[in-house]
């Protein structure tokens, strides 16, 4: 225990604590919560609206995905070295981000994307003059959707690999008894198999909302910054060649802190509640 | 010095009354001469980084070419950062510096930005891997040098810079510019464009990209600077850029998507606004892509990056030659080489040094003739504007 | 009942969807690394070639491989005995740790690597100037959220208080139960962190730039920046590679004996 809490003291806490206090300073040294104030105005109140809803979108989809996907490699019937390809292939689609990402995807999905020129030419239609139903703009991979359709691809892996030992403890037993007493698929699903896995969903998804909050080259390499995401704008700040303001980007570090605070807050009694399901 | 002597009194009465024995004494000796030694060894080492320092002249005129070579290649070795080798034709200028005078050069961090280099200048302060010299836009050259960041050093030819070029301090010199320009792949766009106001057509659906945002790169902050001058705003009013930019983005010809070597040779970012020495190389680079580099009719932006060297740089020797060779005709050519207009490419024309093939390799100068540089105060305003404007009207 | 012996068709189903989503991405990317870069047109290997004749993509390789395998030595090290010690004693430091966890992400990288190296500097060479050592460190810390939570699903499929107490009162001492009787129960845990750690190692970027190292990530920015054709080649070699490490990595946790529950199958 103490090896731990001194390594992550020294490596993780103090420069943590830099970021903190550095928020509530300005350029010239002096102390100021202007910068925090900042956060609630445009456009950073977009881009944590946008962080956020992307996030909990590639949580969501990217869990139930990824839980769907690792169960059907790992259960009874499916042969072994499946599973050992899914997670291995996960382990580093897990790490697959960045421009490499982005290009991939647009070389699929861009405008003369390989998916794109295929439904042109062999059905005849257009995906980019399409328009999905529920949104009022033609379909774009440079845009929140396509963001959130190219994060899964880090996010499913990521679901894979944090899931699958909750899945080898779904013990057989339990599977062969219930159909033993008649129950369907869904039914064992509902009472036994889903809340058996509910805490180990959650921490996991947890975990891909922090993965996609934080994520910065893949969406920087797909849109160039023109959906606003915080790591995105902080990037800005700390990178570029154009603005320069160290302490509004810690604010904005500090405002993430803030959010995935809260979500921690909100996930323990959660996890309380729910692993009593499991004793 | 009294205090000195008193302590020498004072040490041979102990030594009388307490009647040391020679193996306490020599014990007591050598922890002292350690002690002395390891004191002194920051010291000495300080000292001797501070002579070398205090050597390194500020004026390249001051001392001769030779001696300056000579003390550079004691050093051994010069750091740079955020030099791409396509980029102005720096690979060539790094292996041939390298091998007129032996010194090799480490290149860390070619994609660096230019608040990165700033950056790297703080937090690597006194590590030998510190970079030794920069190339920085005028907005970090000017926040370096105030703080502190660089050191003065005027080159042989500071005097012909143009003035709107350099740093009257010394703390940096502009070193080649160039201005905004289409890139235009024709093997996918049949019509090349002429103008901004030809962007907005139809035909160039989905096909227009930026080299990043104007929110980090600068060569995108000098696209919407082009538009802005192109459409009724001007060097001090970039917002008709912004909002010309917003019009693209409804009419659907403009793709949020950074123009990188693989869009550009894909064909996914058909027309990219980029700086001319660039998509000039591009061209060279992917001949399939047959891209042609087009100098807007209705506006000519251009901007200068700055030469600064590390105030504690690990070599500062090697960095002033460096600095010396890029000033001189062979760096100078160098850098017309890779497409760029170096800082004294006009004094260069009037004494007839340059080589017609290179002028011919340009786009004609007429197109340049009307070229408009921002000053840094015009700068920063635009920064600000950008800054709350454009996602606001451009991004999401 | 005798367990299910062919693949049932739902698996299959979402199997396929799996493999379609990331198949595809791979097998466009792959497509125009076989372009030629002078008339972008099919068919050559010699984007291949130029990858692998690049002196940096060995070297730099072969450093961020020692990194990543010292990164998950560190990590385990650091992480089993204290999330064996928090589900065993400390359930109530659960929250806590997690909450931890989540750090990593909030800090962005870039505003770590700088707080890091304002505070390391001092340090000797030895540890601050070699790879090896800070950026092994930080690599920890980046892993620690990861191998956390893998760990932290593995502890609580199985049932420690009762390994433990079955250990101890036929004798063993703590490291005997932690080593020969918990250990091999987490392994598809420690095993999924560790793949986790790797490819972490293999991938990040803004740390090892800012802090001036030449990683194997570092090399492939780098080539995505300059070099159009190449990059997806090597983006697809890097990919291979990685994934060959992993599944050398299975293999050797497989060898050292099957976990004792069986889990679905």
């Amino acid at each position: 225990m103490l090896p731990f809490l001194a390594y992550t003291t020294a490596f993780l806490l103090l420069p943590a604590g830099t970021v903190i206090v550095g928020a509530f300073q300005t350029q010239d040294g002096g102390w100021s919560i202007d910068n925090i104030q900042k956060l609630f105005e445009e456009p950073y109140r977009t881009a944590f609206k946008n962080s956020i809803e992307v996030s909990v979108v590639t949580a969501l989809v990217g869990g139930a995905l990824g839980v769907a996907i690792a169960y059907a490699a790992i259960r009874d019937g499916t042969p072994r070295w499946i599973r050992g390809m899914l997670t291995t292939f996960s382990g580093v689609a897990a790490n697959f981000a960045g421009i490499p990402l982005a290009f991939a995807f647009i070389a699929t999905l861009g405008t003369i994307g390989i998916v794109t020129s295929f439904l042109q030419n062999v059905f005849g239609f257009s995906l980019y003059d399409w328009t999905p139903p529920g949104s009022d703009t033609t379909f774009s991979l440079f845009s929140k959707t396509g963001i959130e359709i190219v994060y899964l691809y880090f996010q499913i892996p990521l679901m894979i690999l944090v899931i699958a030992p909750a899945i080898d403890g779904l013990r057989r037993e339990w599977r062969e008894a219930a159909s033993s007493l008649g129950a369907s698929s869904w039914q064992f699903w509902r009472y036994v198999g889903f809340p058996i896995l509910f805490p180990s969903l959650l921490s996991a998804m947890v975990l891909l909302f922090g993965n996609s909050f934080a994520a910065y080259a893949t969406a920087y390499g797909l849109t160039a910054g023109g959906i606003g995401l915080v790591p995105i704008v902080i990037g800005f700040f700390i990178g570029g060649d154009v603005l320069d303001d160290p302490h509004l980007a810690q604010a904005l570090a500090f405002g993430m802190f803030v959010v995935l605070g809260l979500m921690m807050l909100a996930y323990i009694p959660l996890q309380r509640v729910s692993s009593r399901w499991v004793r | 010095m009294e205090e000195f002597q008193e302590q020498e009194y004072e040490f041979l009465r102990r030594l009388e009354e307490e009647r040391l024995d020679r193996r306490s004494l020599l014990r007591r000796g050598l922890v002292a001469g350690a002690g002395l030694t390891i004191l002194s060894m920051p010291a000495g080492a300080l000292a001797a980084r501070k002579a070398a320092l205090a050597d390194a002249p500020m004026r390249g005129g001051a001392i001769k070419l030779s001696e300056l070579v000579k003390e550079a290649k004691k050093e051994g070795r010069l750091n740079t950062i955020a030099l791409p080798p396509n980029w102005a034709n720096y690979g060539e200028i790094i292996r041939t510096f390298t091998r007129k005078y032996g010194i090799p050069i480490t290149s860390a961090d070619p994609d660096a930005s230019s608040a990165a280099e700033n950056t790297a200048v703080r937090s690597l302060k006194g590590d030998p891997r510190a970079p030794d010299v920069l190339d920085v836009s005028p907005t970090f050259a000017i926040a370096g040098a105030n703080e502190g960041l660089y050191a003065k050093y005027f080159t042989r030819n500071f005097k012909k810079v143009p003035r709107a070029m350099k740093d009257g301090r010394g703390f940096w010199v502009g070193d080649y510019w160039g201005v905004v320009s289409f890139g235009v792949n024709t093997a996918v766009v049949s019509t090349v464009p002429r103008s901004w106001k030809d962007l907005l057509k139809s035909e160039y659906r989905n096909k227009v990209a930026l080299n990043g945002s104007p929110l980090t790169s600068g060569s995108a902050v000098a696209g919407v600077y082009s538009a802005a001058i192109a459409n009724g705003g001007g060097l001090n009013d970039i917002n008709p850029g912004i909002d010309f930019f917003a019009q693209l983005k409804a009419a659907g010809n403009f793709i949020p998507v950074q123009a990188t070597p693989q869009t550009i040779a894909s064909g996914q970012t058909p027309i990219t606004i980029d700086w001319d020495y660039l998509n000039i190389a591009y061209a060279k680079e992917f001949p399939a892509a047959k891209i042609r580099t087009v100098i807007p009719s209705d506006a000519v932006y251009g901007a200068h990056y700055c030469q600064a060297i590390n105030a504690t740089a690990p070599h500062p020797w090697a960095a002033r030659l460096w600095q010396e060779f890029l000033y001189s005709d062979q760096g100078q050519l160098l850098w017309l080489k890779g497409y760029s207009h170096p800082a004294l490419f006009t004094d260069m024309v009037a004494r007839k040094v340059v080589p017609k093939a290179l002028i011919a390799a340009l786009p004609a100068a007429s197109a340049y003739s009307k070229v408009k540089f921002a000053s840094v105060g015009q700068l920063n305003k635009a920064r600000a504007a950008i800054a709350t404007e454009w996602p606001k009207k451009v991004g999401a | 009942m005798t367990p299910r012996r062919f693949i049932s068709p739902t698996a299959v189903l979402w199997l396929l969807i799996g493999a379609a989503y990331f198949l595809v991405p791979l097998i466009a990317t792959f497509l125009f690394s076989l372009k030629n870069d002078q008339t972008a047109k099919c068919c050559t290997l010699a984007n291949y070639s130029g990858v692998f004749d690049d002196p940096e993509f060995w070297k730099t390789i072969r450093l961020s491989f020692v990194i990543a395998l010292e990164t998950i030595a560190f990590t385990l090290a650091l992480l089993v005995p204290t999330v064996y010690w928090v589900h065993l004693k400390l359930p109530r430091l659960r929250p806590v740790i997690g909450f931890l966890a989540l750090v990593p992400f909030v800090v962005a990288p870039i505003i770590l690597v700088v707080g890091l190296l304002d505070l390391y500097r001092g340090t000797p060479t030895w540890f601050y100037a070699e790879p090896y050592g800070f950026l092994a460190a930080t690599y920890v810390i980046l892993a620690f959220p990861y191998m956390y939570f893998s760990l932290d699903t593995g502890f609580r499929a199985i049932d420690v208080h009762t390994l433990t107490e079955a250990s101890q009162s036929l004798g063993a001492g703590w490291l005997t139960t932690l080593f020969r009787v918990i250990l091999p129960n987490i392994k598809a845990a420690a095993l999924g962190g560790s793949f986790l750690t790797l490819a972490i190692v293999m991938g990040e970027f803004t740390i090892a730039s800012l802090a001036q190292f030449k990683t194997f990530p570092v090399h492939i920015q780098y080539v995505s920046q300059n070099k159009a054709y190449q990059a997806a080649a090597l983006t697809l070699v890097a990919f291979g590679i990685t994934w060959a490490a992993m599944l050398a990595l299975l293999a050797v946790g497989r060898g050292r004996g099957a976990p004792t529950t069986q889990g679905a199958r």
